[in-house]
């Protein structure tokens, strides 16, 4: 308990020095949003702020692989506990093996349901998995102004048009549904 | 053992053939224990073979005919085996995760060919692999536009107004959705662990679906792909399916029916296509975490599927062990329709063994069975 409360309260402490350097580095990137030096660095401001969500992004990511880990460590110490407590102490023979075997793959298998069933685990796989996204985005985002040099569509203006064209597909189903409707009342009323 | 009885060996040693020695050695000094390592080894040596060609292992043979085929599924009609008896034709959906070839996955353990030597007329909607073009194909497009096309094309071809919807897992919540909203077309609806209750759910899935942020995958990722798909399973029983498995194969490496079985398996756990994005949100953010389906809220396209809409014949096929999608979850569907003719049978199995095992063979199938043919005349 003590070493888990240690534990949290670093993270917090972590958390807030992460936000003071990112809120720093923030106010210092803060130029004007028109006229001529909006002009000429907008697109040295997206840049910048990308690396500086880059960064915080990969600190956010190292403290939840931490507590992910630190969870499934206590998780493995259980089952060793368990599979100790259960297992036969001398391995003479070869049942003995077997009978070891079994009381190990039963503590480990409980331990580790147990633990993924947890709402506890539910919370960190989802923060690590959130993480894990975002780090994703930011690169996306650095590696979509890039490309953009190349002259070709990029990733987010075909997103769009992949958007339009499922709802224009479900467009002509519903036309095409309705249509059918009213040819078949046409029929049953001649 | 004598300082004389031991020259001699030094001297082979020396002549250039010393790891034999040490083996005929050993396996005097411990006969037993050396054994077990030869047997281990050569274990090991068989697995190894048989896995380099367990890709070629066969599977869904049972024959068929393709008789639509479009981007996203093929509809797939089996040859008949008796004469049919059966009036009423089924049209079985399969989940979206993973092959349909499970159904049918050897011929003594497929429940296709059960319900074909029942006498019944059978359909399956076999879905391909979406591709990144289809990140915004949505539940709307699987059930009213994709079934609605299937539905359409078995009853043409039968020549009957009303079909058997036969469900399975995701394919069983698809189809309850799709009987909510054309219930004119389906006859009966039969469902097996179908997921309905969201927040019942009591699985790992079930509870990593909880904190999912699914809105920002689909903005990542786009499609649900295979290897996220693999995390999850790695989560599902860790230590009994994903050690004690493989070391149960290494026991029974000559027992050519368990090598069998245990490839075919092995072969569709891994088989596992993307899953379109918009579908993957809708399925955790609609269906787990706000439950929208069991509280007749969910919304497809501009629709609301409301399950006491439901009127026809229900059969809902649950299992006790089922470590996918919890009982608890699928029962509550016989307590929100309005059917007066509901059936929920329970079989103390698992999720796959309620479908492609002996145990489903006899003990599931002809009870589904005759549920079927007494409402498909």
């Amino acid at each position: 308990m003590i070493e888990n409360d240690n534990a949290n309260r670093t993270q917090e402490f972590m958390q807030e020095q992460v936000n003071k350097v990112f809120e720093f580095w923030s106010g210092n990137l803060k130029l004007p949003t028109i006229g001529p030096v909006y002009a000429f660095s907008k697109d040295f401001t997206s840049f910048a702020n990308d690396f500086v969500t880059l960064g915080k992004v990969m600190i956010e990511l190292k403290s939840n692989m931490d507590s992910y880990w630190s969870l499934l460590g206590t998780a493995y110490t259980r089952a060793i506990t368990d599979t100790v407590e259960q297992a036969p102490t001398q391995i003479a023979k070869k049942e003995d093996f077997e009978k070891y075997r079994r009381a190990a793959i039963e503590a480990f298998e409980e331990s580790f349901t147990d633990l993924f069933t947890s709402s506890e685990f539910s919370e960190v796989h989802g923060k690590l998995l959130g993480t894990q996204l975002n780090l994703s985005r930011v690169m996306q985002s650095i590696l979509e102004k890039n490309l953009k040099t190349l002259n070709l569509p990029t990733r987010s203006e075909v997103d769009e048009i992949l958007k339009d064209i499922a709802e224009l597909k479900r467009d002509m189903r519903d036309m095409k549904r309705s249509l059918e409707a009213r040819n078949d009342q046409a029929r049953i009323a001649t | 053992m004598t300082k004389q009885e031991l020259q001699p060996d030094q001297k082979e040693d020396q002549a250039g053939q010393p790891m034999q020695n040490q083996q005929e050695k050993w396996k005097k000094k411990e006969p037993i224990l050396a054994e077990e390592i030869q047997e281990a080894y050569r274990r090991f040596e068989k697995a190894r073979n048989i896995l380099h060609t367990a890709g070629n292992v066969g599977v869904g043979e049972t024959p068929n005919e393709i008789l639509v085929e479009k981007r996203a599924y093929r509809l797939l009609h089996y040859q008949q085996r008796v004469n049919r008896t059966a009036r009423t034709p089924i049209l079985v959906v399969y989940a979206l995760i993973n092959r349909s070839y499970v159904l049918d996955l050897q011929p003594d353990k497929s429940w296709i060919r059960s319900l074909l030597s029942q006498g019944f007329d059978v359909y399956l909607i076999d879905w391909k692999a979406p591709t990144a073009a289809d990140k915004y194909v949505s539940f709307d497009d699987y059930v009213n536009s994709h079934i609605d096309d299937c539905v359409e094309t078995v009853l043409q071809k039968n020549k009957v107004e009303k079909l058997t919807l036969h469900g399975y897992c995701m394919g069983g919540t698809m189809s309850t959705m799709y009987t909510a909203l054309h219930q004119d077309k389906v006859r009966n609806l039969a469902v097996i662990a179908p997921v309905i209750d969201g927040q019942r759910d009591f699985t790992v899935i079930g509870n990593l679906a909880k904190n999912m942020d699914v809105d920002k995958m689909l903005q990542v990722t786009g499609n649900l792909q295979s290897e996220q798909l693999y995390a999850f399973y790695l989560t599902l029983k860790p230590f009994k399916q994903g050690i004690n498995k493989y070391l149960n194969f290494l026991q029974n490496i000559d027992n050519e029916q368990f090598v069998d079985n245990f490839l075919r398996l092995e072969k569709w756990l891994y088989d596992t296509p993307p899953i379109a994005g918009e579908t993957f949100r809708q399925w955790v953010s609609d269906i787990y975490q706000k439950n929208l389906l069991v509280k007749n809220e969910m919304k497809l396209s501009d629709k609301i599927v409301d399950l006491s809409m439901i009127k026809v014949p229900l059969l809902n096929v649950i299992a006790d062990e089922d470590h996918l999608v919890s009982p608890e979850c699928s029962a509550p569907l016989n307590d929100v329709v309005s059917s007066t003719d509901k059936r929920l049978m329970r079989f103390h199995t698992g999720h796959v063994g309620l479908i492609a095992s002996l145990y489903s063979q006899n003990n599931v199938l002809p009870k589904v069975g005759q549920w079927l043919v007494a409402r498909s005349q």
